[in-house]
């Protein structure tokens, strides 16, 4: 269902290309290399700089403002921490244990410092980001549902999803003007049905015309226990299922919930968003991505991401509602990068689907 | 080239202090008392900020992006005229970085040097950081493991150990007198417990925790009563935890996805799963070559203690025996072949 974006939409452009991003990947490689690691904390600003910089929305770019010194730092304290915590866990066993469970409530703080500090870091027009999430909500967003989800046997997990969009987007300000998101509840299951309605149209498929029965899977499982060439078999078919079955799936998942996210949310001042990112495009770009930059030992990846990057951005929409001459800045406390630096290490996604 | 800067300035666009207002703008630089004085105006030559050059913050240049210039009270002048901007601010901090990454064909020098440095880290980088992480573990953490993973192993697939007393005896003697032979120092390391579970899913089989905890399965036990046959798998066994493999696999594992995390960065959709399925098929290849690690180190303890080292390999033999064409192939196994192993056992026996 490729859907242009509203006719009153202009779309977020990407400037950036692969070239001239080749030239500071490669570099960014290099001193990072040189120099033990120590690099990478600018190496990583630059980075967002670079993304940032070169996404533009009528005329006007973003930017990224942290320095590789507040990086580093951030890094270098997380470690730290965690080597004390090491420490305290030799000497003292039942002490480390509470600190364990202290970690798990630290968390949510964590997050919480993590998102304000990338809000703060980053600019739209001259004007900063804010976020106002508090700690209690991100435990029970993070911590809670993931768990009432768990016992209601997943059935619940667009409600997740839509509490942890929730949760980033509305707490997001550009200066003083809020972020909203009314996305609806239906719309994340929906994307679910039909990303399940693909698993099973696949298998269905799969089964008629190969003529492969749940008989004859089951009993090559057996024989898999003796016979190589049936646990070889079973790979193949567990990696089928997986491009053919499950990524797809997963894809037209993440496309359907982007799209009704950005058309869902508003930004005060009568601003509204767009996407119209397809599961096809995406899974094609992500798969042929994925065979260029492993056929080329990682060298084509910062072509990979500039083509992801313009692809995502000339599919996103902004609909301005007034002058984006208006947004004024708000003062909030800077934060520091102790929770970037966690979530960095852990990998957490806390960012804005951009 | 002291003269009066050009009436018309540099154009580009300005922001006031604080808000998203953007206007077309040009920056003009003049000779103060106090130094050089900088100068946003708007096209209808209004000042929008006004600073000196030493207070104001020059952005460093990165790609084609646009040149930003912010004054102490916030308002900002931005241009994608880059050679304009140079001329009139001079070479800025930075500079040398946008150089080194401008495309060229130097650029070749960094990828190959890139290349090489990266499979250096990883041959060998790798196993440095690996023996430092291993010498600061705590104690505690690992004999936590050992725990650990018995109590998981004790709920999901074992049983209490079946044997009769005399048969685990004999298996114990067997054990005792290779950690006899080890060096004293060595011993204090670990605690090298014997333990024995019935663990039908496992067929005849002996594991080493991290901690220096040795099972063994009671089909083992049954199966080869052979004194040589248990030394040998035994000190198989005691290689794993003096050679500290499962520690340093576990950190190896982890360190190859440090260096990629920070190496590649967030590598996107799907290349992230890729990275991480190489990593673990790396790891295999790892774990094969701490088995025929460990198998030697088993060979020469058991035959300082006085055993014929053949029995590993008449262990191999009799599970080549028993399950022989039937293991998965080499780049998928977490062990060498059967076939392979006796192999490398009998050269190895033959250089003893």
């Amino acid at each position: 269902m490729p859907s242009s974006l509203p006719a009153d939409a202009t779309s977020f452009e990407f400037e950036g290309n692969a070239k001239e991003w080749f030239g500071i990947w490669i570099v960014n490689l290099l001193l990072s290399i040189l120099t033990i690691g120590i690099y990478s904390a600018w190496a990583k600003v630059r980075t967002k700089k670079y993304f940032h910089n070169n996404t533009y929305v009528e005329g006007r770019n973003f930017d990224y403002h942290a320095t590789g010194k507040q990086i580093l730092i951030g890094r270098l304290i997380v470690v730290a921490v965690v080597i004390i915590f090491q420490m305290i866990l030799t000497a003292l066993p039942t002490l480390g244990l509470i600190l364990i469970v202290a970690l798990i409530f630290a968390y949510p703080w964590l997050i919480v410092r993590s998102i304000q500090f990338n809000a703060r870091m980053t600019s739209f027009s001259n004007v900063r980001f804010g976020f106002t999430g508090t700690t209690g909500r991100a435990f029970l967003v993070f911590l809670l549902y993931p768990v009432l989800m768990v016992l209601t046997l997943y059935t619940t997990f667009p409600v997740l999803d839509r509490a942890v969009k929730r949760f980033s987007i509305n707490n997001h300000k550009l200066g003083q003007a809020r972020f909203t998101l009314n996305a609806r509840l239906g719309a994340f299951y929906w994307a679910l049905f039909v990303a399940i309605a693909w698993i099973l149209a696949v298998l269905v498929i799969g089964i008629f015309t190969t003529g492969v029965s749940f008989a004859a899977f089951f009993g090559a499982i057996e024989a898999a226990e003796n016979d190589p060439g049936a646990a070889l078999g079973l790979i193949g078919l567990f990696y089928l299922m997986f491009f053919v079955a499950f990524l797809p799936a997963g894809f037209i998942y993440q496309a359907l919930v982007r799209n009704e996210v950005y058309n869902t949310t508003t930004l005060e001042g009568g601003h509204r968003f767009a996407s119209n990112v397809t599961a096809p495009t995406l899974l094609w770009i992500a798969v042929s991505n994925m065979v260029v930059v492993v056929c080329t030992l990682f060298l084509m990846l910062p072509w990979a991401q500039t083509r992801m990057a313009r692809y995502l951005a000339s599919h996103t929409g902004f609909i301005p509602g007034g002058s984006l001459d208006d947004f004024i800045s708000d003062q909030q406390a800077k934060g520091s990068a102790i929770g970037d630096a966690y979530t960095d290490l852990e990998s957490v996604d806390v960012g804005l689907p951009i | 080239m002291s003269g009066a800067p050009s009436l018309r300035g540099l154009r580009g666009h300005a922001y006031a202090a604080q808000t998203s207002h953007r206007q077309p703008a040009r920056l003009l630089l003049s000779q103060a008392a106090a130094g050089t004085k900088v100068e946003i105006q708007s096209e209808e030559q209004a000042i929008i900020g006004a600073a000196l050059l030493s207070e104001v913050k020059i952005d460093t240049p990165l790609g084609r992006a646009p040149r930003k210039l912010t004054l102490p009270d916030g308002s900002v002048f931005e241009t994608d005229d880059h050679g304009g901007f140079d001329q009139l601010l001079g070479r800025q901090r930075g500079a040398a970085l946008h150089d080194l990454e401008a495309f060229r064909p130097r650029l070749v020098t960094f990828v190959v040097f890139c290349i090489a440095a990266v499979w250096m880290l990883w041959r060998y980088g790798l196993d440095v950081i690996v023996a430092v992480a291993v010498v600061l573990t705590p104690p505690v953490l690992i004999e936590q493991i050992d725990k650990g993973s018995l109590q998981s192993l004790d709920f999901a697939m074992a049983e209490p150990s079946k044997l009769s007393s005399e048969e685990k005896e004999k298996a114990k003697r067997i054990y005792d007198n290779l950690l006899a032979t080890l060096p004293a120092a060595e011993k204090k390391q670990h605690s090298f417990d014997l333990l024995f579970r019935d663990i039908p899913d496992m067929g005849p089989n002996a594991f080493a925790l991290p901690g220096g905890t040795v099972v063994l399965t009671d089909a083992f036990v049954e199966m080869f009563p052979e004194q040589d046959v248990v030394a040998g798998v035994l000190g198989h066994e005691i290689g794993h935890v003096v050679e500290e493999h499962g520690l340093k696999r576990f950190y190896r594992s982890l360190g190859l996805y440090m260096l990629i995390a920070f190496l590649a960065g967030d590598p996107g959709p799907i290349l992230e799963d890729i990275v991480l399925e190489g990593n673990l098929l790396l790891s295999l290849s790892y774990s094969r070559s701490q088995e025929m690690s460990a198998d030697e180190f088993g060979l020469r303890l058991a035959a300082e203690a006085g055993f014929d080292p053949a029995g590993l390999a008449q262990f191999f033999s009799k599970v080549q025996e028993l399950y022989g064409g039937r293991e998965p192939a080499q780049w998928m196994s977490l062990h060498p072949s059967s076939s392979e192993r006796v192999e490398a056992i009998e050269a190895l026996i033959e250089a003893l």
